[in-house]
């Protein structure tokens, strides 16, 4: 066989389209229906990827054909010749595939008649050999079949020597044939006499082909969505390494000639392209349908352009400051668009060439004609600036990909010369720091060069170190050390792990080591489990496997796509055997550290509106009535000790949302009976985020506040450090209070580091408060800021993926606006004319939720 | 703010990456410079060092670090804000559209404000003038003969100062610079009462203060004096949730600044700290903590943040950039939300109309695109975020190679997990002991891929004095996947014999560098400061002249020669000498990082036999060595005797 390379390369498709393929093959979806297609459908989807891979790779010199054998008529350069070699169709010729091969294929369909596979092969063969010519391309044929059909089996063994011959590597996937190979084990039920007199028939075919293979269709298509790794030839760089003034000092200036390579290279996947269903000319939201040649309805979905341009908005200067907001909302998404309704009209477009750079400096910019700010100059090649012990290089700065440097591959001079210093640098145990320019006039890098030693080879590696600008140095408590205010180290606190909790870590530790927990399956001896170049990039993978899936089927939900193939996600779990040698020293650590997750409250808020809200609200008073509700008095059972005594993490229950409603004195208790259940209101309920007691009581520092000298502030100002900024409105366990709840609300979902469940959970929280303020007195007072409340959970649940929250709440809502005492009737009727109803399936694909709301269910619902 | 170009030039996979960034500067910070002006701040002092001033005053060196913070600030973070407070003053504020009043003895210099040149040359004025005679800075600033300002008044002025002046979305941050370890002179407890509990006040509006306090030889600056009952630990370190949460507990990481480190302390405060990501850590099933992750190094800075501008001739108007995406055939324009994803397409196959959009048809009710959601839960596989342990592995597995991206520190979030600082520091401390790294899957943000990491762990380290030198906690390090690794170009060159690697030794050992390894800080980015040196230049329309540029990167080439000149001319006489100088050279190309070798014993046995050992490889003795178990470091020669050895033992 010629050396493998990528391209150069001509694959035949030899594919059986006979009545027999028709018959359904059924296949188990990732979400448990199974579905049925046609073999002739599976055996398409197979040559599809096959042919979506070389599309993919877009390399011109990949060309593949399609012969197809079984169809009534008969268009083959063989019959065109000699006659004979009926039903057999070229019916793709030879090409560099593109996407509509792949919608050509889509159109075959089983036939009501039958051809001979040996026929097609040889029809194959010769096409392949008449395109190819004199060209020595890689040949290879592909033929997929379910041998149902009887052979003619005269003078196979002429075709075999022909493929020999012609040096190709034959490839035949059964449908449904058995299969012994460990991976995938296959023996089909009730399999006629015909078939596995086929079957045995291409055992002996394929034992004679020099390059032959079988395999049955399943374990093929399961070895399609294995991941392959692109190698990529990495293109050497010219430079040079220097060590002292080349310029000043020529004679004792050192220069090596060199050529550096990648190391390391973050491969990326190939960019989506966009799309969107083609609308009727003229309309905004009608798709336009065509009518297919078999009279179906069809859409059109076309490819997009991205068409950027630059605006300047001549708008009056006064409202500057709004124009900023709005640009800085899109930025936010990290991608500027007009907003929909915005004054589009006082948008001017100009040529980006006539734009002129301005530097942000301060509050404003530093204009910069045609770029007139010098740039430094700067001087190719890589200068050593000095060595230092290689012990106390610090691995995690090093900041991007690794490059080798070789001595100059034409000299070897110069490869004795970079020799020397990578054996001298690693005798000497050195690293050195250097500075890399990779053009002349281009910005300088810093990074760390370490020798790296091969059997017949010297060369150094390249670690890029970042800049002081790129390097922050933050302030961090210290782990080990707790000092109290007194000055007293502390030995002994719930921060500080005990000597049996870390005699329970050692045990995990050294019981997780992964040094030997994997097994040459050769060898048998234990290796280390998991290195880089064994592991795949999982996501890499998926979206590879994901952009050819949806370029061969057509329906996206009604085949979806495969599970990731199990070699990409092989490192997900920690060895087996591992994890059962471990249990019991992870079940002791989890008992001995006893870790509690703390139910997220909403951030304290810090707006200086506080401080002046303590005047006008009678905040010390709904604190007296209602301690729990806030961090800090929370923090001072009076009985505790006020001296730093250590305490023992006490085990605080997680509070279940609902269980943790408070008795609610204020006077719209009707409705919020429904959902309360008891009401403990021991604030131990209330997990805090440090299990201890508080060792500095809270109360101290308040009734110190309260006897202060003269000089102070206005007394109010310290009560509301105390509270301020806690809703006392909120019921504990709840993250929503009744005071601002649309304010609560955002801060959560809009909060970057929100967990998901934390964002379910204000969501579900809102649901009650609105719900509350609903169904109380006086609810149509606050009629707007029910509406924007109900509009920001409806958008939040379409965006958050928790359309079943929203779904369930509004259903909640209705019900009780309509059937309960006093219930609210208007607000519903208000209700109704926003529009707020049930989200639909069709509203929640949109944005990739689900929901099985049908649109007639809500239409129903707000009628 | 990154140009709205680059914005949009940027491909949809690498929003996370951006997004991020931009989230982290997109924060203002606002800073209060808060300077003790009593007369020991203004006595002058020898500074021998510096020939411009030989006599300084803390004072000054106060005032020239706060511009300096100003001027870095004016490029590093053009939104945010600064304002200067003086304290022990005379003088008392009356004007400039001050509202509120302050406090007796505090003086409001600078309000709280964006940044503007024009503040920065008045102080650049005042420098100067008590260049020519400090005595300039007592007439300005003149101490207060009757006492000291209590410090609760002080933190007052700054609550009131920030109340009228920050954004309120900014983190807010005092300065608080004063050599005073004794604020009032009275040990009254009221005092200090006052002061613990107006600090209150400003923490709990969100405002931390972060001290520098001068220690002099003659003046040591001893906390427990006064601050150390003031200052709340969340004070300087802890994060702004950590609030209220450990009273009890003072960590001293306070910086005490030597006055000559004062600016260099400043700067390492110049950023306000904040987590990029919050996420579980799952050690087991069962057993989570949160951590919190810090970007310590971070994406590398472009040069020059810059919009653009249309001049209109009488003005000049920001443009924006904003792009649509659009079905050409129809110039029909697509809101983004409609958008869907997939693979390329083209016309039906043999049709020739080239130049059409091309297009997908489908039965109606059919898809064969993915949504933005789908798109991008792709990539994660249906992970959420998390930070999961695999296991444990030597600290020696953590090759030097095996980098692709920068590391990110984690440090445990109490608030997220009860018990998450206790297990983390047992699990620090056993990592440390042991040796070990930590393998993990992470998925630290959504939209991401999971990737695996090596958990390096970095010890605390505490000064003689018990100050934070080196803060603990683990370095999440990318590791490449084998999607990312590349084949070594070259499998065999020419090496250099002993001689010529003995010269190079000799002047290698005589370049080495003091200190302790690569020090980010010696380095900074030398185009950045040659262009922020100009666009300084410009904003304060002063001259630019690239002679007067340092570029601190430059190696040290007088040293180098002076070192280790001659040495390195031996070398090259050495190197002239070799060999290899009359060879052309023949390489062959190379394939994967790991060369495959395999060994015949029989082979080896037979060349040890004839006594022929040296016709073999380095490889093949190794791979015979490894194959027995004997170790093979070391040079051919010892390798040899090595096999010799084995042979004559078996």
């Amino acid at each position: 066989m010629p050396a493998e390379r990528a391209g150069y390369t001509v694959h035949m498709f030899v594919l059986d389209v006979c009545k027999s393929m028709g018959s359904p093959h059924t296949f188990t979806l990732p979400d448990g229906r199974t579905q049925e297609i046609t073999n002739l459908q599976w055996a398409l989807k197979y040559i599809k990827l096959k042919i979506q891979e070389m599309i993919y790779n877009g390399r011109k010199t990949d060309k593949c054909g399609v012969i197809i054998f079984g169809t009534e008529e008969t268009n083959n350069i063989v019959n065109d010749k000699q006659g004979g070699y009926d039903n057999v169709t070229e019916y793709i010729p030879i090409c560099t595939p593109n996407a509509g091969t792949l919608r050509k294929l889509d159109r075959l369909e089983p036939s009501a008649t039958y051809g001979d596979p040996i026929d097609a092969l040889i029809v194959a063969t010769k096409t392949q050999e008449e395109w190819l010519g004199k060209k020595k391309w890689s040949k290879k044929i592909t033929l997929v079949t379910d041998g149902q059909n009887i052979m003619e089996l005269e003078d196979w063994e002429s075709s075999v020597a022909k493929l020999n011959e012609l040096e190709i590597s034959f490839l035949l996937v059964g449908v449904d044939f058995d299969s012994d190979d460990p991976e995938y084990e296959y023996q089909e039920p009730d399999k006629s006499n015909v078939k596995r007199q086929n079957e045995q028939f291409w055992r002996e075919f394929l034992d004679r082909v020099d390059n032959g293979n079988m395999g049955t269709l399943g374990h093929a298509m399961l070895y399609l969505s294995k991941p392959s790794i692109k190698e990529t030839a990495s293109n050497p760089m010219r430079s040079v390494l220097r060590i002292g003034d080349a310029e000043g000092k020529p004679d004792q200036a050192i220069e090596i000639d060199i050529s550096t390579t990648k190391c390391t290279a973050v491969a990326n996947n190939k960019a989506w392209k966009n799309f969107a269903v083609r609308m009727k000319e003229g309309t905004k939201d009608e798709e336009e349908i065509l009518i297919g040649e078999d009279g179906s309805r069809l859409i059109v979905y076309a490819q997009l352009k991205k068409q950027a341009g630059w605006y300047v908005d001549t708008k009056e200067e006064n409202d500057d400051d709004d124009d900023k907001k709005s640009i800085k909302k899109e930025d936010g998404d990290g991608d500027v668009k007009m907003e929909e309704d915005s004054d589009s009209e006082t948008l001017v477009q100009v040529e980006k060439e006539n734009l002129i750079r301005g530097y942000k400096y301060g509050t404003g910019y530093v204009p910069c004609a045609d770029d007139s700010f010098l740039r430094l100059e700067t001087k190719k090649g890589i200068d050593i600036i000095g060595f230092f012990d290689a012990a106390k290089f610090r691995r995690e700065l090093s900041r991007g990909e690794v490059q080798y440097i070789w001595g100059d591959k034409d000299s070897p001079l110069q490869q004795v010369a970079l020799s020397s210093i990578a054996r001298g640098m690693a005798k000497k145990k050195v690293m050195a720091i250097a500075r890399w320019v990779t053009k002349d006039g281009s910005d300088a890098k810093m990074g760390v060069l370490n020798p790296c030693l091969f059997d017949k080879v010297d060369c150094l590696l390249w670690a890029e170190m970042p800049f002081a600008d790129d390097y922050r140095q933050y302030t961090f408590a210290s782990l080990e050390r707790l000092v109290t205010k007194k000055g007293e180290v502390l030995t002994e606190h719930p921060y500080l792990p005990t000597e049996e909790q870390c005699e329970a870590m050692d045990q995990f530790v050294k019981a997780m080591d992964l040094m030997k927990a994997d097994k040459d399956p050769e060898t048998g001896k234990h290796t280390e489990w998991f290195t880089p170049i064994e592991s795949y990039n999982p996501g890499l993978h998926r979206v590879k496997q994901a952009m050819f899936h949806c370029a061969v089927v057509d329906d996206l939900a009604t085949e979806p796509l495969d599970p990731p193939h199990p070699d990409t996600t092989k490192y997900f779990e920690p060895p087996p055997k591992v994890v059962k040698k471990s249990k019991e020293v992870v079940e002791d650590l989890i008992k001995k550290m006893n870790v509690k997750e703390v139910v997220k409250q909403p951030k304290r808020t810090r707006n200086e509106e506080h401080v002046h809200a303590a005047d006008d609200d009678d905040e010390p008073l709904l604190l007296a009535r209602k301690p729990t509700a806030t961090f800090s008095m929370s923090q001072i059972p009076a009985s505790q000790p006020t001296s730093p005594t250590k305490s023992k993490p006490e085990p605080k229950p997680k509070v279940e949302p609902g269980d943790s409603e408070t008795e609610d004195e204020s006077d719209d208790d009707t409705a919020r009976k429904l959902a309360m259940k008891k009401a403990p209101s021991s604030s131990s309920k209330n997990p805090l985020p440090t299990p201890a007691r508080s060792l500095s009581p809270r109360s101290h520092s308040v009734s110190q506040a309260n006897i202060q000298s003269p000089a102070k502030p206005k007394q109010d100002d310290i009560a509301m450090d105390i509270d301020a900024d806690i809703d006392p409105q909120r019921d504990p366990g709840r993250v929503i209070g009744r005071t601002r709840p649309l304010d609560d609300f955002k801060k959560i979902i809009e909060d970057p580091e929100s967990y998901p469940s934390a964002k379910a959970k204000a969501m579900k929280d809102l649901g009650h408060v609105v719900t509350g303020i609903v169904l109380a007195p006086f609810a149509s007072r606050r009629e707007q800021e029910l509406k924007d409340c109900l509009k920001e959970m409806r958008r939040a649940a379409l965006l958050e993926d928790e359309v079943d929250v929203w779904n369930g709440f509004i259903q909640d809502l209705k019900d009780k606006c309509l059937f309960s005492t006093p219930g609210n009737k208007e607000f519903w009727e208000v209700t109704k004319k926003m529009g707020s109803g049930l989200i639909t399936g069709v509203e929640a694909r949109k944005l990739g939720a689900d929901s099985d709301v049908g649109e007639d269910q809500a239409v129903e619902f707000l009628k | 703010m990154a140009p709205y170009d680059d914005w949009n030039s940027v491909e949809d996979e690498d929003d996370e990456e951006l997004q991020d960034a931009s989230l982290f500067e997109a924060r203002k910070d606002a800073i209060l410079f808060c300077i003790d002006c009593s007369p020991s701040m203004l006595e002058p002092w020898d500074d021998p060092e510096d020939e411009d001033m030989p006599v300084k005053c803390h004072l000054f060196v106060a005032l020239d670090a706060t511009m300096q913070i100003q001027k870095k600030k004016m490029i590093s973070g053009p939104n945010d804000s600064t304002g200067i407070l003086f304290f022990n003053t005379l003088l008392t504020q009356t004007s400039k559209g001050q509202p509120s009043e302050l406090r007796e003895g505090t003086h409001l210099y600078q309000l709280i404000a964006p940044l503007e040149v024009s503040k920065i040359k008045d102080i650049q004025a005042l420098l100067d003038a008590a260049k020519e005679d400090l005595g300039e800075l007592k007439k300005t600033f003149p101490p207060r003969v009757d006492g000291f300002t209590p410090m609760g008044d002080v933190f007052t002025s700054c609550n009131w100062t920030f109340r009228d002046g920050a954004p309120k979305t900014a983190s807010k941050r005092i300065f608080l610079i004063t050599d005073r370890d004794e604020p009032h002179l009275s040990n009254d407890p009221q005092l200090i009462t006052a002061a613990r509990a107006n600090l209150d006040n400003l923490t709990s509006l969100g405002v931390t203060v972060e001290p520098f306090f001068i220690s002099t030889e003659e003046k040591p600056f001893d906390m427990s004096r006064f601050y150390k009952a003031v200052l709340r630990p969340n004070t300087f370190a802890e994060d702004e949730e950590d609030e209220g949460r450990s009273l009890s507990v003072l960590p001293e990481s306070i910086s005490i600044a030597k006055i000559e480190d004062l600016l260099a302390q400043m700067r390492f405060h110049e950023v306000p700290k904040r987590a990029h990501f919050s996420v579980p850590f799952q050690l087991a099933p069962g057993l989570a903590i949160g951590v919190k992750g810090y970007g310590l190094v971070t994406d590398k800075k472009s040069v020059g943040k810059y919009v653009y501008f249309h001049d209109f001739g009488d003005r000049m108007e920001q443009a924006k950039s904003m792009s649509v995406y659009v079905d050409e055939d129809r110039q029909a324009e697509v809101k983004k939300s409609n958008v869907l994803y997939g693979t390329a397409v083209e016309g039906a196959a043999g049709e020739d109309n080239e130049n059409s959009t091309p297009t997908r048809a489908v039965k109606a009710g059919q898809r064969p695109f993915y949504t933005d959601d789908e798109k991008r839960s792709l990539r994660s596989l249906g992970m959420e975020p998390i930070i999961k342990l695999l296991g444990f592995k030597d600290h020696s597995s953590l090759s030097f190679e095996d980098n692709i991206k920068h590391s990110t520190f984690i440090y445990p979030d109490e608030m997220a997990y009860s018990g998450s600082k206790r297990t983390f520091t047992a699990l620090l401390k056993s990592m440390v002991k042991k040796e070990k790294i930590g393998l993990v899957l992470a998925l630290i943000r959504r939209n991401t891929n999971p990737r695996f990491y090596a958990l390096l762990p970095q010890p605390e380290k505490l000064d003689e004095n018990g100050w934070m030198e080196e803060p603990g906690g683990f370095h999440l390090i990318p590791l490449p996947f084998a999607d990312d690794v590349r084949a070594a170009k070259y499998q065999e060159g020419y090496t250099a014999s002993d001689e010529l690697e003995e010269a190079a030794v000799a002047w290698i050992s005589k370049l080495s560098l003091k200190g302790a390894g690569y020090q980010p800080d010696s380095y900074p980015n030398p185009a950045l400061a040659f262009h922020n040196a100009q666009l300084e230049a410009s904003a304060f329309q002063e001259d630019f002249d690239k002679e007067d540029f340092e570029n601190v990167t430059d190696p040290n080439f007088k040293n180098i020669h002076k070192r280790a000149g001659e040495l390195m001319q031996r070398w090259k006489e050495a190197l002239a000498k070799d060999d290899s100088a009359d060879l052309v050279a023949v390489v062959s190309a190379g394939t994967k990082r790991k060369a495959d070798t395999s060994v015949d014993e029989e082979e080896i046995r037979s060349r040890y036999n004839s006594g022929e050992l040296a016709k073999l490889r380095v490889d093949q003795l190794k791979e015979f060595l490894k194959s027995k178990r004997q170790p093979v470091l070391g040079r051919k020669a010892d390798l040899m005797d090595r096999v010799s050895e084995w042979f004559d033992k078996n």
